[in-house]
């Protein structure tokens, strides 16, 4: 097939969108040569690849031709499923590593040849792991085991025994170590060391003490893998019990004929119970006393800390550990990234601590309350000279580095200028741009404010303007947020077929599930009339009778259909991070709902939400309460795409102010997010999440009840403050969106 | 309901229940007993609500009338109602108006289940006037002293549809109940199953584990009731792990990879 008929075919999969013509002839050209069946097969997956990422879709037209040499024509999809996969985790990087060696990457897994995978291991054990710490501690691929305290690296694949069970172990038990790595302390700080530098890994300034800092920390990682091991053995000995015939098995650095060194014989002892009698050298000796008897009874890691200097003062100065691999479940430390950490969640801390401390002083930031400043100057000249001694009191009580910190929020929460005495004589002023949201020179904004950079979508209605909250002067900013309703122009693709296609069991399932919430028949006693007789009404009328009571004529059971009474509105976060396949699964989640919805008769609306700076806050409504699920509602679903940011809350006052005008018994609005809200300006940080609240707190007292759907996994530090305990759920793996979503739907209105 | 008037004293608790006090709840529910006020309990499923209830009303030797709520109850069902006896009408006490006749305490489980017309029954008995009206009879009962309402619900709920109204809510003094401290729990399933200190320990690590796991698919962990049985059926010979696996993993979910990953914690401690 000739190049031209290539590109006609590949503009025509593609449509609407039009690629650079350069860029496609540069990737199809060297599939030319491609026998058409071949061609075909390649071609069948850019519908799949292209609406996930442009890039990617080149890189595999460039990659495919080559990948046939290694792959049968039927495996190409498969092959293309798992791109698919490695670009969600991976992002483009990891997509092009996982093309350019598809007979290690792919071909290998699929012959049966190759070891256990991380993906494949970690549905199973990344819950096992939360389980055992308490919290989430993510299981990520890494050339080495390890654990930087948030996360825990360990091996993409595991190979080392033929048996898939016993690399399973294997996984399970390197899991469990770093786990317990952390439980048992092992990167404690102990006391009464001396710190040089601050920004070091107090273990990483004890082992620099040593002229050969590298071995003292070889040898106290080999003494706590022996006290972590103890550990385990009494935490979980059931896991122990079974990986007691794996460690004999596990490979060890060294060689038996030559001299070994003494973490050669350390690791031996630890793995294999090879404690061989005194008698070597006084090293040796004394390291494996100390590694069988103290260390291994230890609480902390001061043992191990003690035991270093006292083997490194026995350790020959020819004697070098470099060549002794640490065990493969040890794997490395990972000290610095540790500290980094640290410093950081600490530095996080401080800095909350410093806001909160700022933000409860009084009165001062209060330009608004104009009465005080004018009328009674004299006495808040003296209660802020008051104020001023105390915070310099409190000042000097503030580590240096709060200082540092303290510094940066002051200028930030400078008390703003007196508002602009025009504003208060009703005259406007013409307000076409400010940078801040929180800063105050900016004036109130004006509904019909014209816009710089207007995007492709008409506006569909006036614009509204909200207040927004302001948590540090705990008041509103008066009209402060321009909204304005868009239309998002409806787009024609295949993308509602093929998800209809590819979840067709699914939404079989859904919709049953459904039905079975609609038809809410229950049997309504005590009627006047029904379709049987009341018994347990018509000896209470017939009693009622006897005892000289007038007797009730309500003596039918009737089956009543339960109205449900329901108005729903989801809204979408339309904001640029959603690209890719957060998007995608958003919108499959989206077409599974409404396929599922539309066997119930709740009332539903979907709005998506973004826009830049609080004059453009944009809002798109994809289908209103009133519309039915048409095809152009389809297709503004298939619309919906990444923008600019996620201003939350004037979208979610502008829901509450369309919700204000339906009547229904439960109102119900759920949002979908992938991340905190956040402007291009000032609007970050917790005053976007306070205003968010309030937004939040607003549509309560209405009678509204919010419900956020979230996949970012900080959420759990914010989103129950937001949204309360119990009204937000994560979803932790994207895919499982459009299935959880409308089981989500089904908890909450059941 | 049978024809028979239940006798109040079926309802007293004659032996101690076993219940291990977490913090000051004890002393709280017996303040309000003395006032006269209702108590709110809530909390997980199977924390110890109901036991505790039992022990309070062994405490206090008061009858202990427990209602479990259900969305087809009807006020009549609590108040009571005429029965036809011997070609007489009889009026039957409901369990609430039995309670509140002797003095007893009643408590409605899960409250939360009934229908909201249901639930408004009990707010004239547990604000200060204490009185409930019986509107078949024509008759206004005042609540003894002795007598003391208590409900439960489970706030992990997460329907929008089964939430308390604040009219109710705001009637009671609210004790908030939890899943006992590390030490307290292997103290109690200890006792309750009749276990081993270290079995009972594993098993309340094996619970631990369970509860971090809320975004990971499983809203609730396994409950110091679930505890309890699995021990019981160790107890009655069943291994260890198959008892796990009965009594814990399958209880809470049907997740295949939650199973797995449940198996993998009770293979690691066991």
């Amino acid at each position: 097939m000739d190049l031209e008929s290539l590109k006609e075919k590949f503009y025509r999969l593609v449509a609407p969108s039009l690629p650079n013509e350069w860029d496609v002839e540069e990737a199809l050209s060297p599939l030319a040569d491609n026998d058409s069946t071949c061609l075909d097969e390649i071609f069948a997956q850019i519908p799949a690849i292209w609406p996930v990422s442009h890039s990617l879709c080149f890189a595999y037209l460039s990659a495919a031709g080559p990948a046939l040499c290694y792959l049968a024509v039927d495996e190409l999809s498969l092959w293309v499923h798992t791109l698919l996969d490695r670009y969600e985790t991976g992002g483009l990087r990891g997509a092009q590593l996982f093309m350019a060696d598809v007979e290690q990457q792919f071909a290998r897994q699929l012959r049966g040849q190759g070891g256990l995978r991380l993906t494949n291991v970690r549905p199973r054990l990344q819950p096992y792991v939360n389980g055992l710490a308490g919290r989430e501690l993510p299981l990520l691929g890494a050339a080495e085991a390890a654990t930087d305290s948030e996360v825990i690296f360990l091996p993409s694949e595991i190979a080392l025994f033929t048996e898939q069970e016993e690399n399973f172990l294997l996984y399970k038990l390197m899991a469990s170590f770093q786990w317990a790595s952390l439980a048992a302390g092992v990167f404690a700080a102990p006391p009464l060391l001396k710190l040089h530098r601050k920004s070091a890994h107090p273990l990483d300034c004890f082992f620099s003490e040593f002229d050969r800092p590298d071995d003292a920390r070889r040898l106290f990682h080999l003494l706590e893998t022996g006290r972590v091991l103890a550990f385990l053995r009494q935490e979980l000995p059931g896991l122990m019990r079974a990986a007691a015939p794996l460690l004999p098995r596990l490979p060890l650095s060294g060689d038996e004929a030559a001299a070994l060194n003494v973490l050669d014989r350390m690791q031996r002892g630890l793995l294999r119970g090879d404690w061989p009698a005194d008698g070597h050298s006084p090293l040796v000796d004394r390291a494996l006393a100390l590694l069988r008897h103290s260390v291994g009874q230890a609480a902390d890691n001061r043992a191990s800390l003690e035991a270093v200097r006292e083997l490194m003062v026995l350790l020959a100065p020819d004697e070098h550990l470099a060549a002794t691999a640490p065990l493969i479940f040890q794997g490395t430390l990972r000290l610095q990234e540790m500290r980094n950490l640290g410093m950081k969640r600490q530095a996080d801390k401080e800095l909350r601590m410093m806001q909160s401390a700022t933000v409860s002083l009084p009165v001062v930031r209060r330009p608004a309350d104009a009465g005080a400043q004018s009328g009674n100057e004299g006495g808040q000249q003296g209660h802020d000279a008051a104020l001023i001694t105390e915070m310099e009191q409190a000042w000097e009580q503030l580590t240096p580095f709060m200082q540092s910190q303290a510094l940066q929020i002051s200028i930030d929460d400078m008390p703003q200028p007196p508002a602009d005495p025009s504003r208060d004589h009703g005259q406007t002023r013409v307000t076409g741009q400010t940078t801040s949201a929180t800063g105050g020179t900016a004036g109130p904004a004006m509904a019909r404010t014209p816009h710089a950079g207007r995007k492709k979508g008409q506006e569909m209605t006036e614009p509204v303007v909200y207040d927004e909250w302001d948590y540090r002067r705990k008041g509103f900013r008066k009209k402060w947020c321009v909204v304005n309703e868009r239309e998002l122009p409806p787009v024609q693709n295949t993308f509602i077929e093929q998800t209809l296609k590819q979840y067709r069991g699914q939404i079989r399932r859904l919709r049953h599930q459904f039905e079975l919430l609609q038809t809410g028949e229950r049997f309504v006693r005590r009627q006047r009339e029904g379709n049987d007789i009341d018994f347990d009404a018509l000896v209470e009328s017939v009693t009622d009778n006897v005892a000289g009571l007038p007797p009730s004529d309500r003596l039918f059971i009737r089956l009543a259909r339960d109205h449900r009474d329901i108005a729903v509105t989801f809204l979408v976060d339309m904001s640029n991070s959603t690209s890719g396949w957060v998007g995608q699964s958003i919108k499959e989640a989206l077409v599974l709902i409404c396929e599922a919805m539309e066997v119930l008769n709740d009332r539903y609306a979907i709005y998506g939400f973004s826009g830049m700076r609080r004059l453009r806050c944009e809002i798109f409504p994809v289908k209103r309460l009133d519309e039915r699920y048409s095809r152009t509602v389809r297709q503004r679903i298939s619309a919906i795409g990444p923008r600019e940011y996620t201003r939350m809350a004037p979208a979610i006052r502008h829901m509450t102010s369309l919700f204000a005008q339906v009547e229904a018994r439960i109102r119900l609005l759920i949002v979908l997010s992938d991340g905190k809200p956040e402007d291009y300006d000032d609007y970050k940080g917790e005053y976007a999440i306070e205003d968010t609240r309030h937004a939040l707190l607003e549509a309560k007292a209405k009678g509204i009840h919010p419900f956020c759907i979230t996949i970012d996994r900080q959420a759990h530090e914010y989103m129950a403050h937001m949204y309360g305990e119990v009204n937000y759920i994560f979803i932790d793996k994207i895919k499982q969106l459009p299935a959880r979503m409308s089981e989500i739907y089904r908890t909450l209105t059941s | 309901m049978s024809g028979r008037q239940m006798r109040i004293d079926e309802y007293r608790i004659e032996e101690e229940p076993y219940y291990l006090p977490t913090g000051d709840e004890l002393a709280i529910a017996e303040a309000a007993y003395g006032d006269g006020s209702p108590l709110l309990l809530k909390g997980p499923t199977g924390c110890g609500k109901t036991r505790f209830m039992q022990y309070l009303a062994w405490r206090l030797q008061r009858p202990l009338v427990t209602v479990s709520c259900h969305d087809d109850l009807s006020t009549s069902d609590l108040v009571g109602r005429y029965l036809i006896r011997a070609g007489e009408a009889v009026w039957t006490d409901g369990p609430l108006t039995m309670a509140v006749r002797a003095g007893a305490i009643c408590y409605l489980d899960e409250i939360v289940e009934a229908r909201k017309d249901t639930t408004v029954v009990i707010h004239p008995l547990a604000d200060d006037r204490r009185q409930l009206p019986i509107e078949k009879r024509g008759e206004l009962l005042t609540a003894p002293p002795e007598f003391m309402l208590a409900v439960s619900y489970n706030p992990g709920y997460q329907s929008v549809l089964k939430d308390l109204k604040a009219s109710t809510r705001q009637r009671f003094i609210a004790l908030s109940f939890d899943y006992p401290s590390p030490d307290k729990e292997i103290e109690i399933v200890r006792r309750e199953g009749h276990l081993e200190p270290e079995l009972a320990r594993s098993l309340v690590k094996l619970a631990g584990m369970t509860r971090g796991l809320k975004d990971s698919g499983l809203p609730e962990g396994a409950s110091t009731r679930l505890l309890i049985q699995t021990g019981k059926l160790i107890g009655r010979g069943i291994p260890v792990k198959t008892a796990c696996r009965a009594a814990i993993s399958e209880a809470l979910t049907d997740d295949r990879e939650l199973l797995a990953a449940l198996d993998e914690m009770v293979s690691s401690l066991f």
